[in-house]
C-alpha cells in the first residue's frame, strides 16, 4: 500500500486507484502494414522492468481522471506524476 | 409523479451520532470544460461553481460540490416537492446549458441517496471504513471528497463542524446504512 499524489484530488491512498499498465505505447499509424509478429509486439509485450517505470493510473474512486506515474518497480517510491499528455520526466 | 420508495425508514441515533435520509432532494450532474460553460451555470444559477478541488460552494437554495476538473453535483439545500420530479433547475439548465452545447446536465436525484450524518463522532465512525485522511477535511467547512467508505463510492460533503452529508449511490445504501449502524453502535 502506498499514497499516490493525483495531480487533481491531492494526495490519496493506493485503493482508490487503479492502474491501467505501462504508458506511452504509440498505436502504430498504419496497422495494416505490420507483421504478425510486429501487431503482437505492439498488443503484447511490456517491458516490466525492475527500477522505475512510467505508468497509467486512473483515480476511480476519485475524480475519475486518468494520469501518467513514474514509479520504482522495486519499493514503489513514486518519482513523478504528471498529466495525460505530457512528456515524461527526464531526470 | 414518481413513488420515492426508500430503504432507508429510520432515523438512528447513538451517543454522539444521528443518521437519516433526507427526502426529497433534487441533485445534478453538471459537466463541461468551457469558460463559457462556468459564466453561464453562473448566471443562470446565481451560483459560482468552485474551480478549486475537493472544495464547494453555496447559494441560497443551491450547493455546488466539485467532483473533477470537468465535473460537479448540484444539489438542493431544501427538500423538494415529493409530488413532483420537475424542477426549475433542471429546465433552466437544460435550456442555457445542454440546448446551447455548452455542457451536460444530468438528473441523479433518483440515483443517489442522501445521507445527513449528525454528531461529534462522524469522523471517528468514517475512520473505521475509509482510507481517505479527514484531518484536513474536518477542519474546513464546505470542503468535499469522493472517497470509499466500507468500500462504496461515496461523495462528502462537510456542512459544519458537527454535520455532513454523505452521497451513496442508492442500490448501495442500504448495505452503507446498516454497515454504518453496526459500526457506530461500537464506537
Amino acid at each position: 500500500m502506498f499514497l499516490i499524489n493525483c495531480p487533481y484530488c491531492g494526495e490519496r491512498e493506493q485503493s482508490e486507484f487503479k492502474a491501467g499498465g505501462e504508458a506511452h505505447i504509440v498505436r502504430p499509424k498504419q496497422p495494416t502494414e505490420l507483421s504478425d509478429d510486429q501487431w503482437a509486439e505492439y498488443l503484447f509485450m511490456r517491458k516490466n522492468i525492475k527500477g522505475i517505470q512510467f505508468e497509467r493510473w486512473i483515480h476511480i474512486h476519485g475524480c475519475r481522471k486518468w494520469f501518467n506515474v513514474a514509479r520504482d518497480t522495486s519499493n514503489d517510491v513514486i518519482k513523478a506524476v504528471y498529466k495525460m499528455g505530457e512528456k515524461p520526466p527526464t531526470n | 409523479m414518481l413513488n420515492y420508495a426508500s430503504v432507508i425508514n429510520e432515523e438512528k441515533s447513538y451517543s454522539g451520532l444521528q443518521m437519516r435520509e433526507i427526502k426529497p432532494v433534487m441533485k445534478l450532474i453538471i459537466r463541461g470544460k468551457k469558460r463559457e460553460f462556468l459564466s453561464a451555470i453562473g448566471k443562470s444559477l446565481n451560483l459560482l461553481l468552485p474551480t478549486e478541488a475537493n472544495t464547494s460552494s453555496k447559494s441560497e437554495k443551491l450547493s455546488a460540490l466539485w467532483l473533477s476538473p470537468d465535473e460537479w453535483m448540484i444539489y438542493s439545500n431544501e427538500i423538494s416537492n415529493p409530488d413532483n420530479n420537475d424542477y426549475d433547475t433542471e429546465n433552466l439548465l437544460n435550456k442555457n446549458i445542454y440546448k446551447t452545447n455548452l455542457g451536460a446536465v444530468t438528473n441523479v436525484t433518483d440515483q443517489f441517496v442522501l445521507i445527513n450524518i449528525k454528531g461529534d463522532k462522524i469522523f471517528d465512525l468514517f475512520e473505521t471504513g475509509s482510507p481517505f485522511n479527514f484531518n484536513v477535511f474536518r477542519a474546513k467547512k464546505g470542503s468535499v471528497t469522493q472517497t470509499i467508505l466500507a468500500k462504496i463510492d461515496v461523495i462528502i460533503h462537510n456542512q459544519n463542524k458537527n454535520e455532513v452529508n454523505l452521497f451513496v449511490r442508492r442500490s448501495f445504501s442500504q448495505h452503507l446504512f446498516s454497515w454504518m449502524n453496526d459500526s457506530a453502535s461500537r464506537l
